[in-house]
């Protein structure tokens, strides 16, 4: 993992915790717009994740099966809680998105531990 | 509160299932890793570890589904949790290392910002209030409740 890609990723996550939040003040449901923006983020996470194997085979020394579990729970996250959020056409669909934001920028910060750990 | 068939997988509970499904993910994650790289290390603490994990997705689906059997499940799942969290914690803090290495449940789940010690409670009270009312649903409170699983408390 590299720290530029890091900070874009956490940025990311944290702008659309804060667009679903903001939804969730003025109590809407989610939008598609917002799941083009959850399509971002998952994409971002999927370029981290393409970088970290570079960096692994060339040498990097990491818990492989510790961060590859946490990669693949980052990309699941988003994808299940935008179906779930979608389905659901109160503000509380955007709690979810929101919740489903803040956790994949969770576990981007751990994945980022694991990285330095080893 | 809705009228006929509150559902447990709407509204407010569309969180809490999102909140369960995370933690189920988290819990997958933990025991398959567990399991896969040091079972031996610490039998009790991986097994119990893989259990909760597979409550947890049990309770995810049930709260998610809803329909009569599975508000049963739902009852059965988040009680087993709101025990295990409590009799775990309490075992983990006498006794540090009872089980040998911690588990979702030790220290009341303070490795997870204690959501397993508060989830299963949110969850009990969330099944408690959309439980079906029976027809009498506008009476003030029926003086033969219409409970239709009373054997799950």
């Amino acid at each position: 993992m590299v720290l530029p890609l890091l900070i874009v990723v956490l940025l990311a996550c944290a702008a659309l915790a804060g667009w679903a939040l903001w939804f969730v003040v003025q109590d809407r449901a989610v939008i598609l717009k917002q799941l083009f923006g959850a399509a971002v983020v998952e994409g971002l996470v999927v370029v981290q994740a393409i970088v970290a194997g570079v960096l692994m085979a060339q040498g990097h020394p990491v818990d492989g099966p510790l961060f590859w579990g946490y990669v693949a729970t980052a990309l699941v996250v988003l994808p299940v809680a935008a179906i779930w959020a979608f389905a659901e056409r109160t503000k509380w669909s955007s709690v979810v998105l929101a919740v489903a934001a803040l956790t994949v920028g969770f576990l981007d910060w751990r994945l980022w531990q694991i990285w330095g750990a080893a | 509160m809705s009228p006929a068939a509150p559902r447990t997988g709407s509204g407010f509970g569309r969180l809490l299932v999102t909140v369960y499904g995370v933690l189920a993910f988290a819990a997958i994650g933990r025991s398959s890793y567990e399991l896969a790289t040091k079972f031996s290390e610490a039998p009790v603490a991986y097994s119990l570890s893989t259990l909760s994990a597979v409550v947890y997705v049990l309770a995810t689906v049930a709260l998610a589904k809803g329909g009569p059997h599975w508000r049963v499940v739902a009852w059965v799942t988040v009680g087993f949790e709101a025990v295990g969290v409590l009799a775990v914690g309490a075992a983990s803090v006498a006794s540090p290392d009872v089980f040998g290495e911690t588990t979702v449940w030790s220290g009341f789940g303070q490795g997870y910002g204690y959501v397993p010690l508060v989830l299963p409670f949110v969850g009990l009270w969330w099944l408690w209030r959309t439980r079906p009312r029976g027809a009498a649903a506008a009476a003030p409170e029926p003086a033969v409740p219409a409970d239709p699983d009373p054997e799950v408390r």
